[in-house]
């Protein structure tokens, strides 16, 4: 279970979040939204250790989390993927997999210079689970291309399916629907809901496509300038007058 | 005969030198200027072990790499947490200091003068199968665990760190890695010229180093090799024209940096495997045509 409890983080004289509490659980998908500059991606960031809180903390399973180096965090079961998409190019869509799977890999640098038995075994076993994920994400059969000659939708799922080999308890979206297009996003509102229910962890979402957020949350937070303006169901939201008040604007005063 | 003897020898122990430089530049993207350094201190340690303490040329080999791979965990320490560009400022620091101190210490290495009276082990056989060695492990890790952490370290280190790799880690090992190649290196070079001196173990050397694995092909292990054998033996062939081979050397950096700035080779690798397979791709080329 995640558990962020009062984070804050300034750059310089700017607030870019303040006061953000939430709470995830095991089969949660909460989705995160607000205008652009809210801070949701700086709450990400909070989160996933690329940035230290101000004040609060992050609390996994009970461990504080919050000041524990970026590699840590994933390795205590923090996954993400990024808005703007970060794969590795030089190598292919297989080992991009496989770059999250080799810090989980048990095998020294003596192995890593000689085809020792220990690497052969720990090689395939690696080997398989990254390519039962890429399955999961329907993208076994691109192994062997290089992503950066994918197109877009592809290298979003790639991404997930990096994430996913992370082993993460918490699963981070950050825009994951952004530039596809909608046959596109339905996939992927499907891939999401799928994974929450057959992996059976608690998913993050940031997303812009209000239609996706809607359909497939559980629970949804409001920023606004980097505070929390509102939570709640999908419907509640979608009442609360504060939210279209930072979506739409002041209503215009009576004539 | 001879001559050409030395020449191939020196070649190999550059080729040697420029497989560390592939893994730490090529690999994981990290630039070093003072890496001559390490090979200085090879060729220094493990030449002074044998002239002066009489302890066995095998012995004093695995003394000097060790040595090179303590100081190069001092270097690397605050090094691996930079950003590439002030690597290359601390490195170069570093290996400046080193020829300086070299330059100093006259009454242990000789100072400016050099240091010589070191016996003549290194033949052409122990220079080929040392280099055979080097590039055999090397091509092992480039596929391994840690050859994927470097070369995702290298395109994008803060997504390496989303995905659980401890980047300060696998940049150091990445180095100490070079350091140890390096300075073995030095080792074979010093014992098979019988004599070295601080000044060419300067900054110009480390960059040679890199021009080699830019020149032939920064994400291939062959090309960095094939790189290095040409850009080595060619100033060597070239030697009756010794006023113009700068000028020729530098006239095809600028040409391969300009036409072709992934190097000659590019990211292919030359391998049985992929040999072969594209000869058959050419054949279903013509196939289908």
């Amino acid at each position: 279970m995640l558990e962020v409890r009062n984070v804050s983080k300034s750059f310089g004289g700017v607030k870019a979040i303040q006061d953000v509490s939430l709470t995830a659980k095991k089969g949660d998908i909460i989705g995160i939204i607000g205008p652009n500059g809210a801070g949701k991606t700086t709450l990400f960031n909070v989160i996933s250790g690329i940035y230290t809180a101000d004040k609060g903390s992050v609390i996994l399973d009970g461990k504080d989390i919050t000041k524990m180096e970026q590699y840590m965090i994933t390795r205590e079961g923090i996954g993400r993927t990024f808005q703007n998409i970060r794969l590795f190019r030089g190598l292919t869509v297989l080992e991009n997999v496989m770059c999250a799977f080799d810090p989980l890999s048990r095998y020294s640098i003596i192995d890593g210079l000689l085809p020792t038995p220990r690497r052969l075994a720990e090689e395939k076993r690696g080997r398989e689970i990254c390519e039962h994920y890429l399955e999961v994400v329907g993208m076994l059969k691109y192994k062997n291309e290089r992503p950066e000659n994918l197109p877009y939708g592809l290298q979003r799922k790639l991404e997930i399916a990096r994430a996913l080999t992370c082993q993460p308890k918490v699963l981070l979206l950050d825009e994951p629907a952004a530039g596809l297009n909608p046959t596109e996003v339905m996939e992927l509102t499907e891939l999401i809901s799928r994974l929450c229910e057959e992996i059976g962890f608690a998913i993050l979402l940031i997303e812009h496509r209000l239609e996706l957020v809607m359909g497939i949350s559980h629970k949804i937070h409001v920023l606004n300038f980097g505070k929390p303006i509102a939570e709640g169901t999908p419907e509640e939201i979608k009442e609360n007058p504060d939210v279209i008040k930072a979506y739409l604007g002041e209503e215009e005063a009576k004539c | 005969m001879q001559f050409y003897i030395s020449i191939l020898t020196f070649t190999l122990i550059s080729v040697i030198a420029v497989t560390g430089i592939y893994v730490l530049t090529g690999l994981t993207g990290m630039f070093s200027l003072g890496q001559a350094a390490f090979m200085a201190i090879g060729a220094y340690v493990s030449g002074f072990l044998v002239v002066k303490a009489g302890v066995p040329f095998v012995l004093a080999a695995i003394i000097a790499v060790v040595i090179s791979v303590i100081v190069g965990y001092i270097v690397g320490l605050p090094t691996v947490r930079l950003r590439r560009d002030y690597i290359s400022l601390v490195t170069l620091g570093f290996g400046e200091a080193i020829t300086a101190l070299l330059n100093q210490t006259q009454s242990i290495t000789g100072g400016a003068l050099g240091f010589s009276g070191i016996p003549k082990i290194t033949t052409l056989p122990l220079a080929l199968i040392s280099a055979i060695v080097c590039i055999v492990l090397v091509s092992y890790l480039k596929n391994s665990k840690y050859g994927r952490q470097c070369i995702a370290a290298r395109s994008d280190e803060l997504a390496a760190k989303a995905m659980g790799i401890n980047v300060p880690r696998i940049k150091m090992t990445a180095f100490l890695i070079a350091v140890a190649v390096t300075s073995y290196a030095g080792v074979l070079y010093a014992f098979f010229t019988t004599y070295v001196d601080p000044g060419i173990f300067g900054w110009k050397k480390s960059a040679e180093w890199v021009i080699m694995v830019f020149f032939g092909g920064v994400s291939s292990l062959t090309g960095s090799i094939f790189g290095t054998i040409i850009l080595t033996a060619l100033p060597e062939v070239l030697r009756f024209a010794a006023d113009y081979r700068t000028v020729f050397y530098a006239v095809l950096v600028l040409l391969i940096i300009n036409f072709k700035p992934t190097g000659l080779f590019g990211e292919y690798e030359l391998s049985v495997g992929n040999l072969l397979r594209r000869l058959s791709g050419k054949k279903e080329e013509r196939s289908n045509a």
